[in-house]
Formats: C-alpha cells, sequence, structure tokens
C-alpha cells in the first residue's frame, strides 16, 4: 500500500470539491455527497476551538499508475473527545468526517487502478494519533444517516465496534444514541493498528 | 453573513454563527452538513477564482503529516491554512516624508 498522509489545507478542500465532489454527488449511495470540505474545514476547527478542542484535519494521498501521488482520502479527526464507552473514563480521538474517493472514479479518470482500502487507512490514521497523543488508541465516530446500512456494515467490517443504541452515551455529546455510533477500545484499537504494520 | 471577498463578515457575526454550531452535538452537525444544509448555519463562501491545485504531486512534493501531537503554533497554523489565501495586501513602511 503505497499512500501518503498530510495535514489538509484549504487547498486540498479546494481540490476535492471541484475534482471529486461533482462525481460523487452523482452517487446517491454516497453519505457525503453534498459535503462541502472547502466549509467543513475552517468551520470544524472553529468549532472545535469554541470548545476548546482541535482537530486534526488530514489527506490520504495514493499513487497513481504514473507513480505520482493524488488525494484520495479525507477525514476530519476532533482530539480529546470523549469516549463513547461510558464504562470506561477516558477521553478518544473522534472521526468526525471522513471520505474515501470512488475507486472506480479513481480508475476510470485519474489513472490509479488499483486504489488502496481507504476506511481502513482513515481509521487508522485517527488510531496512531490516538494512541501517540496517550489516549491508548480509543477512538470513536458516528455513521452518517445518508450513508444507510451500507455504512453501517462497512465500519463492522473494519472492526469497530457498534455501541449497542440502548447504550448511554457521555452527557457532554449531547445527543440521543441513535444506534450509529462506532468505537474501537485499546485492544480492538491495537489489533486493527497491527494489521496495517507491514504497510508502515 | 457572507464570508466571501466582496461582503466580509463582520467578527461578531462569525462568532455568532460558531457559538450557535458549538451548542449543537457533532452528529448533528454531521447530519446538517450530510443533508447539505450546513451553509444555513455557516454561510461560508470560498473566494472564487482560485485555481484549482493539480490532480497529482510528486513525493517529494508532499509534506508528511506528523502522527504525533501537534505544537500550539503548528495547530494555529493549520486553522490558519484551513481558509483561502488571501491576495496580500500591499503595506507602505513610511509615510511621504520619509520617502
Amino acid at each position: 500500500m503505497d499512500i501518503r498522509v498530510t495535514d489538509m489545507t484549504a487547498r486540498d478542500a479546494l481540490w476535492w470539491d471541484m475534482r471529486l465532489g461533482p462525481k460523487h454527488a452523482s452517487i446517491a449511495a454516497r453519505a457525503d455527497r453534498l459535503w462541502s470540505w472547502s466549509v467543513l474545514l475552517p468551520m470544524c476547527h472553529l468549532v472545535q476551538r469554541a470548545k476548546r478542542r482541535y482537530c486534526r484535519p488530514l489527506v490520504i494521498w495514493a499513487r497513481t499508475d504514473k507513480g505520482r501521488f493524488m488525494r484520495a482520502g479525507m477525514s476530519i479527526v476532533i482530539e480529546d473527545y470523549p469516549y463513547l464507552d461510558v464504562e470506561h473514563s477516558g477521553e478518544s480521538n473522534f472521526v468526525w468526517f471522513m471520505s474515501a474517493a470512488d475507486s472506480r472514479v479513481l480508475a476510470a479518470e485519474f489513472g490509479m487502478s488499483h486504489p488502496p482500502a481507504l476506511a481502513r487507512v482513515l481509521l487508522d490514521n485517527a488510531i496512531v494519533l490516538s494512541q501517540n497523543a496517550g489516549l491508548e488508541g480509543r477512538i470513536g465516530l458516528h455513521a452518517a444517516p445518508p450513508g444507510g446500512d451500507g455504512l453501517l456494515v462497512m465500519y463492522g467490517r473494519c472492526g469497530l465496534t457498534r455501541l449497542p443504541a440502548s447504550a448511554a452515551l457521555p452527557p457532554s455529546v449531547r445527543r440521543r444514541n441513535d444506534g450509529r455510533f462506532f468505537y474501537a477500545d485499546e485492544r480492538v484499537a491495537e489489533s486493527l493498528a497491527a494489521g496495517l504494520d507491514a504497510s508502515r | 453573513m457572507r464570508l466571501d471577498a466582496k461582503a466580509p463578515a463582520t467578527l461578531g457575526a462569525v462568532v455568532e454563527a460558531v457559538a450557535h454550531l458549538s451548542t449543537l452535538s457533532e452528529a448533528h452537525i454531521l447530519e446538517l452538513v450530510s443533508a447539505g444544509r450546513i451553509e444555513e448555519l455557516f454561510p461560508f463562501k470560498p473566494a472564487a477564482g482560485v485555481p484549482i491545485p493539480p490532480d497529482s504531486e510528486s513525493d517529494q512534493d508532499l509534506v508528511v503529516a506528523s502522527a504525533k501531537p501537534l505544537s500550539r503554533k503548528a495547530r494555529d497554523s493549520l486553522i490558519e491554512a484551513s481558509l483561502p489565501a488571501r491576495s496580500r495586501k500591499r503595506f507602505r513602511t513610511g509615510t511621504a516624508s520619509k520617502r
């Protein structure tokens, strides 16, 4: 898996919105079909600063057939977010937004015949950041409702644990549990990270 | 509020929008964004006419992100870099009498 990860700037958001956004918008099943990263990026930073937290927006670049790198995944991770499993104290990283470029679009229009499994890589970034921040790899996320059951299946296949719909959420999350929250505890996170160690 | 170059938002309007959004849960904001409604609450309009970056970059041109927590300075730089680059204003350093 030949990828690079960079910090996201307005240039990356603009490129994604202009080059991939219109193609993704026509794919009805995509939860991110109406996302504008150029709006999301500053908004997420500012909203989380108002909550005294920081975001870490990242871009995943994958190698094209010609040997150059192009943007293939985007994510915005909130640092030091309440851990979703209230039975255990502590904090985690929360994957607020993440998008993987459509593999057919990458192959057909950008000369990338073998796109990597980007969902796993996007989650791995959040896990490694969590481990290095002393959060022991704990992460959480909420599956966007427009992604339907397909998104739930995808996160399950990635190895995340689904929080039971009956489980309480941390009070500061200020949200009803709709059964679409996922998380990784320390053990799951280490297992997922180890699975990609050979590619680092 | 329109956060664009021709009609810059007041600081108060920005603070108001951020203050309101910060009362919402992250999952709620995700839903609003996914429904295409975020611009109702945060009507940021990226500057028009900014050139689109090239589709690909060479390996040497990429600055790989640190996997460790960033310094406060680096975090602040990232926040600044989340906004489109503005054309640089020219400032004269002296008054006419000092030229």
